[in-house]
């Protein structure tokens, strides 16, 4: 703060402080108030055909007792961890590829972004027809291979649907990971790794003492962002099986919303609050284990 | 001093941008199938030519579950649009509960509009509520059991199956034969993916053996009837064979009546829409089927699920008045006609299925009467939403074979139990 008061004429901070009131308004509006409204309805009995009562909390221990609440919770952390590692090291694998000056770059960068270009609903849907049990191009594949005597009901088991859902989501996913680490990349000095083969190095030794180090701010801010993102997931879910086989397959997002159609906002909230809470925590453990605080300094 | 400036004209400048005033119209939220909005544009083109009233129709999604979400969020809201909307059968009684909806009889009086045409055990299950009718039936539907004429009969069977047994015989008998040049051949196809239309599938395979999922106004799911049902259900695709086991991932509506459609099926349980859709040129059963009502088990009788949409004014409508006239408009007994006419749909007004013009369009109008007699309604309860979101459940994981029926059954209403314990106080 002194080295700002130093440096700047009073008036020039004041400007700058009126330039920035809009993005903190922004965040206030959008990000702040709807939080904090999220949490002061989780303390109320918000059922739209029963008169509204403060519960306290009411709604977080029916959680505690909740099965499908817990077997969500269970979904929606397995499928960040297996998603995010499978988009991570797909995404590093098509990022040291691409960085390469092979002929045709440019061309493949673009083709990869592909995916990353096409809605989630849209995508979703074609991942449905490509597992689709009748004339799925999986099953034609299997079929035609002779992996199988009869098609395979894909989505109808909860381990193939999530298998189905994981597959969709790294697919979709992968060139947002393989965009940013390229970036990372490209501002390594590539006099360190000509050094360091003077010096008579393997690729996998440039990779873990080069290119991995120095690579870590970039990589942490790619794994928030996909962890965040994955924890939140709906859309994707909601078109492909909707919840099912049994329920299997209900992201903690899918659950709340399914409170909300059926008019009960408190108990929907609390949900969504769990939501907000599960992505606050990983956000906080990644930036703890991986010391991001002292990379960015 | 200038840079203030600036950024005060900045700021007013993104404010002010779409605060525009918005034209106070009619509001008719709508949505479905593509055949189903052109009915409403045409329709609300001739009301607003005869009444002088300009109704802005909006186009909601055609999934049921996106409308209803779209509907709450304006009515928990308040909001004064829309003014006039459909609601599918089993969302009344949240909607009355709510306080969401208006009552309709006040409007009857001046407008000379009687309720004596409707059916009555559908405005009286479904439609009254603390003595007033908040919503009348637009259009309204049943479950039946869709059957290959052709293939009985080149079997030898002289008719649709009666009874369950009946219908496991003949399909096992017509499938194993009908195989042996399309493989992709089932014997009987039925909605069973977690989704609503299970419930309505299962309501009819348990109420048709006696059972059902209310009894004297609770919910009483574990019932011997019910288990015999529902282990039956598990039977056609694990046991039988006779129904393909994508029934409980892929099955619904749409997906049962292409592949009956494209001549992959012996019967097909589905709504009363699919009849006019495989009658249409370029369908492969097109002339080779009948329509009839649901098998039944030995010991019970046979049912259908009552579907159907109603038509309500919201509480927070800013001009109710003219609300009420479109309602009249879509209720009357020509707009009506034009529903079963131009649509193939089937009105919530009795007076239709005797017009002869109808008739000679509908000519198996006298089995529907007949069935209509003996529909069977889901739970009217506000807390409708949880209960089947557990039925839906629970059964599809008995289909997938989880569970056997009885443990889902119990599981059913132990959940069902700690639900109503949530919702079902009063104060």
């Amino acid at each position: 703060m002194k080295v700002v008061k130093d440096r700047y004429r009073p008036n020039e901070i004041r400007d700058a402080y009126l330039f920035l009131l809009p993005m903190l308004l922004f965040a206030v509006i959008f990000i702040l108030l709807p939080v904090l409204g999220t949490l002061v309805t989780s303390l109320f009995r918000e059922v739209s055909f029963l008169p509204s009562r403060f519960s306290g909390l009411d709604n977080y221990l029916r959680l505690t007792t909740d099965r499908h609440f817990w077997q969500s919770i269970r979904f929606t952390l397995l499928f960040v961890g297996v998603s995010v590692a499978a988009e991570l090291f797909f995404g590093m694998v098509l990022a040291l590829v691409l960085n390469e000056s092979v002929p045709g770059r440019g061309f493949v960068r673009v083709a990869v972004l592909v995916p990353w270009a096409i809605p989630i609903a849209v995508s979703a849907r074609m991942w449905e027809l490509i597992f689709n049990f009748d004339y799925g191009v999986v099953n034609f594949i299997v079929l035609q291979l002779g992996l199988a005597d009869a098609p395979i009901n894909w989505l109808g088991s909860a381990t193939g649907a999530f298998g189905a859902i994981v597959i969709s989501d790294v697919w979709k996913t992968t060139p947002f990971m393989t965009i940013i680490l390229l970036a990372g990349l490209a501002a390594i000095p590539q006099d360190l790794y000509k050094q360091a083969m003077v010096d008579g190095t393997t690729f996998i030794q440039r990779f873990f003492y080069i290119t991995l180090p120095l690579l870590r701010p970039v990589l942490v801010v790619a794994l928030l962002f996909r962890t965040i993102d994955a924890v939140r997931i709906f859309d994707l879910i909601y078109v492909l099986t909707g919840g099912g086989p049994g329920g299997g397959t209900t992201s903690l997002s899918l659950y709340a919303f399914k409170y909300y159609t059926s008019g009960d906002f408190g108990y929907g909230s609390a949900i969504s609050l769990v939501v907000f809470l599960v992505a606050g925590l990983l956000a906080v453990f990644y930036i703890r284990i991986t010391g991001f605080r002292e990379v960015v300094k | 001093m200038t840079s203030i400036k600036l950024y005060i004209l900045v700021m007013l400048a993104v404010l002010l941008t779409g605060c525009a005033d918005h034209e106070r119209k009619l509001t008719f939220w709508i949505g479905g199938a593509p055949q189903e909005v052109d009915y409403w544009e045409s329709l609300v083109d001739e009301f607003e030519r005869t009444s002088g009233i300009t109704v802005d129709l909006i186009r909601q999604p055609s999934s049921t579950d996106q409308r209803k979400q779209g509907l709450v969020i304006s009515m928990a809201a308040e909001q004064p649009d829309p003014d006039v909307f459909l609601m599918d059968i089993v969302w009344l009684q949240q909607f009355f509960q709510s306080g969401w909806l208006q009552p309709l009889d006040p409007f009857w009086g001046r407008a000379g509009f009687s309720i004596a045409p409707f059916f009555r055990d559908v405005v009286d299950t479904v439609d009254r509520f603390a003595g007033h009718y908040y919503a009348l039936p637009v259009f309204i539907d049943i479950g039946l059991l869709y059957y290959r004429k052709d293939l009985l009969n080149k079997y030898g069977y002289s008719g649709p199956p009666l009874t369950w047994r009946e219908l496991l015989q003949q399909a096992s008998e017509i499938q194993a034969g009908e195989r042996s040049h399309n493989p992709g051949f089932n014997g009987f196809l039925w909605q069973g993916a977690q989704y609503e239309g299970l419930v309505c599938t299962f309501l009819e395979f348990s109420a048709s053996n006696g059972g059902g999922i209310m009894l004297d106004g609770q919910v009483r799911l574990n019932r011997g009837a019910n288990a015999v049902a529902l282990g039956f259900m598990q039977d056609l695709i694990r046991k039988y064979g006779i129904s393909p086991l994508n029934t409980y991932t892929d099955m619904r509506e749409e997906e049962v009546r292409r592949a009956f459609q494209r001549g992959d099926a012996l019967f097909e349980r589905n709504w009363l829409y699919a009849w006019r859709l495989h009658q249409k040129n370029g369908s492969a059963v097109k002339g080779k089927i009948g329509m009839t009502a649901l098998p039944q088990f030995e010991e019970g009788r046979s049912v259908a699920a009552l579907g159907g949409w109603h038509i309500g004014i919201s509480r927070h409508s800013d001009m109710p008045g003219r609300a009420w006239e479109l309602v009249r408009y879509i209720l009357s007994h020509s707009s009506q006609k034009k529903l079963v006419l131009n649509l193939g749909w089937y009105p919530g007004r009795s007076d239709i299925y005797t017009d002869p013009e109808v008739l000679k369009k509908m000519p198996y109008a006298g089995l529907l009467q007949e069935i209509f007699s003996r529909v069977v309604t889901r739970p009217n309860l506000p807390y409708y939403d949880q209960v089947s979101a557990v039925i839906q459940r629970a059964v599809n994981g008995c289909l997938a074979g989880k569970q056997p029926p009885d443990a889902a059954l119990r599981r059913m209403q132990s959940e069902i139990d700690h639900i109503e314990d949530i919702y079902a106080k009063k104060k």
